[in-house]
């Protein structure tokens, strides 16, 4: 019954799932699909303290052992525990001036923060595989050229207002990049269904821990 | 009861095709011959990565992307941490999995954990060794990078859901001297690893990857149909090309129903 009763479940859920998103005019299905939806947020949203404890163990254990780096660790938890107590005893939501102080003024710049690292790790990726190593490389290397200089002002500067670059990367985007992730897309959208259907008819059972045997 | 307005070629198309994976899988199941399938490097050096870590002492990474449990790339991801945390377990090497969805970390753990007691040790499993890093994308970004800084894995494996992240994990990878194998069928994505990857697994590859590393004939069978799916899909378009340059709009009128 262990392996059971989640196929089973898998089953009924995926099947309500795909017919309440075809079929009109069943009451029932609709309802049961909007319940659903609100099982699977209440249950993301309390598996969140799950994470927590998960974090507080792999942490707490480096500060108690005062392994390489546990000041980072201890200020995890600090920041952790702490936005978590203050956001649900003194904000209380997120509706809160200090919450949104928290979040736009912390949260938010550290992740713009990470996220413009993107040029550097761009750069250097662009280092690494811009290398005339066979005949695919150097395509990509001319191809990188001309969209590079088609999408600043410095293709048309070095052609003398000639637009040239700038057509040829919108070519380049618009036909054979187009074709290439329209063409990946089906096959990734056929594959996906093909998934679902395998892990729906309890033929796929990985996802249950194991070999699903 | 009746079929949504603009659903009912999808829903005829996707019975069709469910059709096609039944009858294939029962292909499988009775011992009839199925197609063979081609070569995936990606897939093919999944053991060669384990192997390296093995031998080098150091840990194998592993992030099934930061999408959640509804997302079928994650789903796919699993899988395949299935097949990889059972040859870890085989070769008593580290694995390293971070998860930023608490749904699929819990899955995650679970699969591992099973894993080792499947290959009779389960004293070996680490539970520090999965871990959920944040929510919040970046956050998780910036907790693996710590730890492939720290840790140093001489695998780097990047399979599932990935969106900006993509990079910089692929990067830091490469700067940590890791083997990496990735795969996601996002598009925006699979430049980056393609770039900077050794091997990348492009959109349905990575569904396929279960099927490939078990080699079940019934996993396969199902591979088989999706390819024909796929020639269908090429068909149509060839069809709806051809008409709408003769100025019939018939199968275009036909897939909006």
């Amino acid at each position: 019954m262990k392996k059971e009763v989640p196929l089973a479940i898998c089953f009924i859920v995926a099947l309500i799932y795909i017919v309440s998103n075809y079929f009109t005019g069943v009451e029932f299905l609709a309802t049961m699909k909007d319940l659903l939806d609100k099982w699977y947020l209440s249950v993301d949203a309390i598996v969140v303290a799950i994470g927590m404890v998960n974090l507080a163990q792999i942490h707490g254990r480096r500060v108690a052992n005062k392994r390489e780096g546990w000041l980072f660790s201890l200020w995890l938890m600090l920041c952790m525990f702490g936005m978590f107590f203050v956001s649900i005893f003194w904000f209380k939501g997120t509706t809160h001036v200090g919450w949104n102080f928290m979040y736009n003024m912390i949260i938010s710049p550290m992740n713009a923060t990470v996220y413009s690292t993107l040029v550097f790790y761009i750069g250097s990726a662009a280092y690494r595989s811009f290398r005339i190593r066979s005949m695919e490389a150097g395509i990509l290397l001319v191809v990188a050229f001309v969209m590079m200089l088609g999408r600043v002002p410095l293709g048309a500067l070095l052609l003398g207002g000639n637009q040239a670059f700038a057509s040829m990367a919108d070519w380049l985007l618009n036909v054979p990049n187009s074709a290439g992730m329209r063409g990946i897309q089906i096959g990734a959208a056929l594959g996906g269904i093909a998934t679902a259907l395998r892990i729906m008819l309890g033929i796929e059972r990985g996802y249950l821990g194991g070999t699903g045997e | 009861m009746k079929i949504a307005a603009g659903y009912v070629f999808s829903f005829w198309f996707e019975a069709v095709f469910l059709a096609t994976v039944i009858v294939m899988i029962n292909r499988a199941r009775k011992g009839m011959k199925i197609p063979e399938i081609y070569k995936v490097a990606g897939l093919d050096a999944m053991d060669e990565a384990i192997g390296r870590c093995t031998e080098m002492g150091r840990p194998v990474h592993f992030a099934p992307g930061i999408g959640d449990v509804q997302n079928a790339q994650t789903l796919a991801a699993m899988s395949i941490l299935s097949y990889v945390a059972k040859q870890c377990a085989k070769y008593d090497t580290d694995l390293i999995d971070t998860n930023r969805n608490v749904i699929v970390y819990n899955m995650s753990e679970a699969i591992v954990k099973q894993a080792y007691i499947e290959a009779g040790k389960p004293d070996a499993f680490k539970p520090e060794n999965v871990r959920w890093i944040s929510n919040d994308q970046f956050a998780y970004a910036t907790g693996v990078t710590g730890i492939m800084y720290r840790e140093k894995p001489a695998a780097n494996l990047l399979l599932g859901a990935f969106w900006a992240e993509s990079l910089i994990f692929a990067e830091v990878g490469a700067a940590a001297g890791a083997i990496q194998i990735a795969g996601t069928a996002n598009t925006a994505q699979i430049p980056f690893f393609v770039a900077a990857c050794d091997y990348c697994l492009i959109g349905e590859e990575l569904y396929a990857a279960s099927a490939y590393l078990s080699r079940e004939p019934v996993l396969l069978g199902s591979l088989v149909a999706q390819d024909w799916g796929k020639m269908g899909g090429v068909v149509l378009i060839v069809l709806g090309t051809l008409l709408v340059s003769v100025g019939s709009p018939f199968l275009k009128d036909l897939l909006a129903k």
